[in-house]
């Protein structure tokens, strides 16, 4: 398979629980810094209080905050994309004269989980359809081609926590085919009390703050937030003067087609998804400065995850950023491609937080301390609920 | 390089399988049953019935698999029979669209931690809840091992997974996608479409009629399985390509020499967007009295247009022509254009999507 | 209703098996793995299921892994854990 060709990334935009932007956030992890706390947004009948990476409402600009007739999801990917479009130098009357396409991860920003609006369903009170309007209005992928006016593909990936993976890869091809000029590509999530009762059923929530593949995990932590990638084509990119942050070199992707929530045991699915990003990237692993790696913390994620990039790169430092963002869900692949573009241009990778001791069974660990790296390629993978398993591949931009 | 169209799965209100779907479309008929779930609902609902999944997959293995994700599976099998495989390889994908989601399953999730109190929240109905769960459950039973996308926006949902599918085949990614959509009717849906639509319009469906709003709810799941392929016998469908925009933007470019696949259901808001977009005179047909109205009945106007293709004619046109927009509906009978067919979806947030598809 | 098949009743109820009645359950027999072929999905939604019905609180899965083997070893848990 011959390497695909690179995709330019032109802007980033970036807020998580670590950061009200991406410089903000990289501080953070920088000083090995965070401060998950039990939500203050929604009360919950569990007799444990399970810390969750809320955002500040200060994080979000007033005027999208102000849009009480979207999901809260959606006016994070407002407020991401619109970053992401000033770090790139693009302003929405430029783009509405090319082809734009947006792809965006979600999970929460396609649910018709309405709670208030079903028990009132259920107690026959026969309530209004504001709520379902709402819901309605707040495809998050729909919501940004319609505010900025764009006109081009647009496509909402719901494949669970690799959604924000799949959907820079997926777009990537997008400007690979010609299929548009511009893409703005990510992934956007809020903590709701419904996804907070599900992970908890699961029993793969810590009670504590995450530890991703220490010896103790004892879960994860939900968290919430939203990063937006703009890609264009290298010549185009050029042409027009953009200064290019990095590249999206490959993507894989596969599924372990085992179970509905556990991992296959062997990582047949994640194997399959690296294997193929890397053939597209035409890079092999001594080629890899370091991986963000999915690692939520679970005893089942990290342990397979971990056997599998022991053995595929048993040389390349990894680290799981979740300890600083928690589990973002849909947002999470972007906001780690984020962090992954950040890390390359940085030339280090933060100290796993989070991490104390190594786990017996996994052969590799995290930094303790923030670590420089070497090399000019850089790989974040997500795994996700039913076996999609998704990796890319980020490279420097050419010299 | 060409997609031929090298299976086709289909279960709704009309039936299940390509023979059903083959009789719904020439004879315009349409299996209904009510929604007696919906207090003072009058509408017919087109539901679909998985029966038919047990010939297929061993019950101990559907054990936890809610309607949606049986649709889905089911789907899937047939199109698997009628494209002649028995079982998918390895460089199979999947992408499959949905609008609303397993809605069942997330209720049954609400209600229990509403009943039971959080801490009985089920994590089963929780790990089924999520969107991406009828194309995960559909990957295990099957072994598809390959790239698994769901992909969620309404009513362009089906093209926009039709969109990647391509995109995937054109990359070789993979040589052959399992691609469609799937969505389920429940109470709650119904109690929105009193309260959004009102008693129902008595004379039934009549999609074309731009004046009225006469859509029934509907539900069920059209796989197409598409191959890559450089050698395309003749009389294979083929998907030539998807365009998504906005409508307003720039205008897509409607082909004038081929039979047009309206999305339109009998939806007055979205009728709009139609007669914004297809020129007066040109040649149209819709199939929405036969599926009923879901967002994902884009993919089910695929498996029609296939179906179409290799039959070269036109079948029964939709009840209702009086008020139909400023087009010509074929009547039964005629030759297909020899350019083929446009699948034209509009959505009411203002996005549409064509997909070109023709004879090989 | 003995505390045993008042079990039998919960997982038949609260799980989807297809076409197994309580009484097919054998005591002793596996619930996961081979046996009744449970996994670990099963395994959480029998926690829920045992908060629900019995009011117990399992708060990791090691607790429950021993308790889970069979309706033997679940009943003891139950009857140890009401005792207090």
């Amino acid at each position: 398979m011959t390497p695909a060709a690179p995709v330019a990334v032109t802007g980033i935009g970036c807020i998580c629980a670590a950061g009200g932007d991406l410089d903000a956030a990289m501080a953070a992890l920088a000083a090995g810094s965070r401060a998950p706390h039990p939500p203050t947004r929604f009360d919950t009948g569990h007799p444990t209080r399970y810390p969750v990476f809320e955002i500040p409402a200060g994080f979000v600009p007033q005027d999208i905050l102000d849009k009480h007739d979207l999901f809260l999801t959606t006016r994070f990917a407002l407020a991401a994309t619109r970053m992401s479009l000033a770090d790139a130098g693009w302003d929405a009357p430029a783009l509405r004269r090319l082809r734009v396409g947006v792809c965006l991860g979600t999970t929460v920003g396609c649910s018709m989980d309405i709670e208030g609006f079903y028990r009132q369903y259920r107690s026959g009170a026969h309530p209004g359809l504001e709520t379902i309007e709402r819901f309605l209005r707040s495809n998050p992928a729909a919501v940004v081609s319609r505010e900025l006016g764009l006109d081009g593909p647009v496509q909402t990936v719901v494949n669970a926590c690799s959604s924000g993976t799949d959907a820079i890869g997926i777009a990537a091809s997008w400007i690979r085919a010609g299929a548009c000029d511009v893409a703005l590509a990510g992934g956007a999530d809020e903590l709701c009390r419904i996804i907070y009762n599900g992970f908890i059923s699961l029993m793969i929530t810590d009670e504590q703050p995450c530890r991703p593949f220490d010896r103790g995990r004892r879960g994860l932590n939900l968290g919430e937030g939203a990063a937006v990638l703009v890609l264009e084509g290298p010549a185009f990119a050029k042409a027009r003067g953009a200064r290019t942050r990095a590249r999206v070199l490959g993507y894989g992707s596969a599924c372990d087609a085992h179970h509905l929530t556990a991992p296959h045991p062997q990582g047949r699915g994640l194997r399959r998804a690296f294997a193929e990003a890397l053939a597209a990237a035409g890079v092999a692993p001594p080629d890899v400065a370091f991986i963000n790696a999915h690692g939520t913390g679970t005893p089942d994620n990290d342990r397979v995850e971990g056997q599998v990039l022991h053995d595929l790169f048993p040389h390349t430092p990894f680290v799981s950023t979740k300890g600083y963002t928690g589990h973002t869900l849909g947002a999470a692949g972007a906001i780690e491609a984020a962090f992954t573009v950040a890390c390359l241009e940085a030339g280090s990778i933060p100290a796993g937080v989070g991490f104390a001791e190594a786990d017996p069974d996994i052969p590799g660990a995290p930094p303790v301390a923030h670590l420089a790296v070497r090399g000019n390629v850089a790989i974040s993978d997500s795994l996700a609920f039913g076996g999609n398993n998704a990796v890319l591949v980020f490279g420097c931009p050419e010299p | 390089m060409r997609t031929a169209i090298r299976g086709i799965g289909v279960v709704g209100g009309f039936g299940t399988g390509v023979e059903a779907l083959r009789g719904a479309v020439a004879g315009g008929r349409a299996v209904t049953s009510s929604s007696p779930e919906t207090a003072g609902g009058s509408r017919e609902t087109r539901r679909a019935d998985t029966a038919a999944l047990e010939a297929f997959v061993d019950r101990r293995a559907l054990r936890r698999m809610d309607h949606i994700s049986r649709l889905a599976i089911l789907g899937a099998c047939l199109a698997l029979r009628d494209a002649g495989i028995d079982r998918p390889d390895e460089r199979t994908g999947v992408a499959l669209a949905t609008g609303y989601g397993p809605t069942g399953t997330t209720f049954g999730f609400l209600d229990s931690f509403i009943d039971g109190g959080d801490p009985c929240s089920s994590p089963t109905l929780f790990s089924s809840s999520v969107h991406n769960a009828p194309a995960a459950n559909l990957a295990s039973v099957l072994g598809v091992t390959g790239p698994n996308l769901t992909v969620s926006q309404f009513e362009v949902s089906a093209s926009s997974a039709l969109f990647t599918a391509l995109l995937w085949l054109d990359a070789g990614r993979v040589d052959r996608v399992l691609v469609g959509g799937v969505d389920e009717y429940g109470e709650v849906l119904g109690y929105c479409w009193e309260r959004f639509f009102g008693a129902a319009d008595a004379s039934g469906c009549r999609p074309l009629d731009t004046r009225r709003q006469t859509a029934l709810p509907g539900e069920g799941c059209a796989f197409l399985l598409l191959e890559r392929t450089t050698g395309v016998p003749g009389g294979v469908g083929v998907i030539e390509s998807v365009q998504m925009g906005r409508v307003g933007a720039t205008a897509p470019q409607i082909p004038s020499d081929r039979l047009l696949i309206l999305g339109a259901d009998g939806h007055r808001r979205c009728a709009g967007g139609y007669l914004q977009l297809v020129p007066p005179g040109s040649v149209v047909t819709s199939f929405g009295h036969l599926w009923g109205s879901f967002p994902t009945a884009t993919a089910f106007d695929a498996a029609a247009g296939a179906v179409l293709l290799q039959s070269g004619k036109t079948f029964a046109p939709p009840p209702g022509l009086e008020g139909s927009g400023p087009w010509r509906v074929p009547a039964a009978g005629e030759p297909l254009p020899a350019a083929g067919i446009g699948l034209l979806r509009v959505s009411s947030g203002g996005e549409y999507a064509l997909t070109l598809m023709s004879l090989a | 209703m003995t505390l045993k098949e008042q079990l039998k009743q919960v997982i038949v109820e609260g799980i989807n098996l297809e076409e197994v009645r309580p009484e097919e359950i054998a005591d002793d027999a596996p619930l996961f793995g081979e046996g009744l072929g449970l996994d670990s999905l099963d395994a959480v939604e029998l926690v829920v299921l045992l908060q629900k019905h019995f009011g117990i609180e399992i708060k990791d899965m090691e607790e429950g892994r021993e308790a889970f083997r069979s309706i033997n070893s679940l009943a003891a848990f139950v009857e140890e854990r009401r005792r207090g």
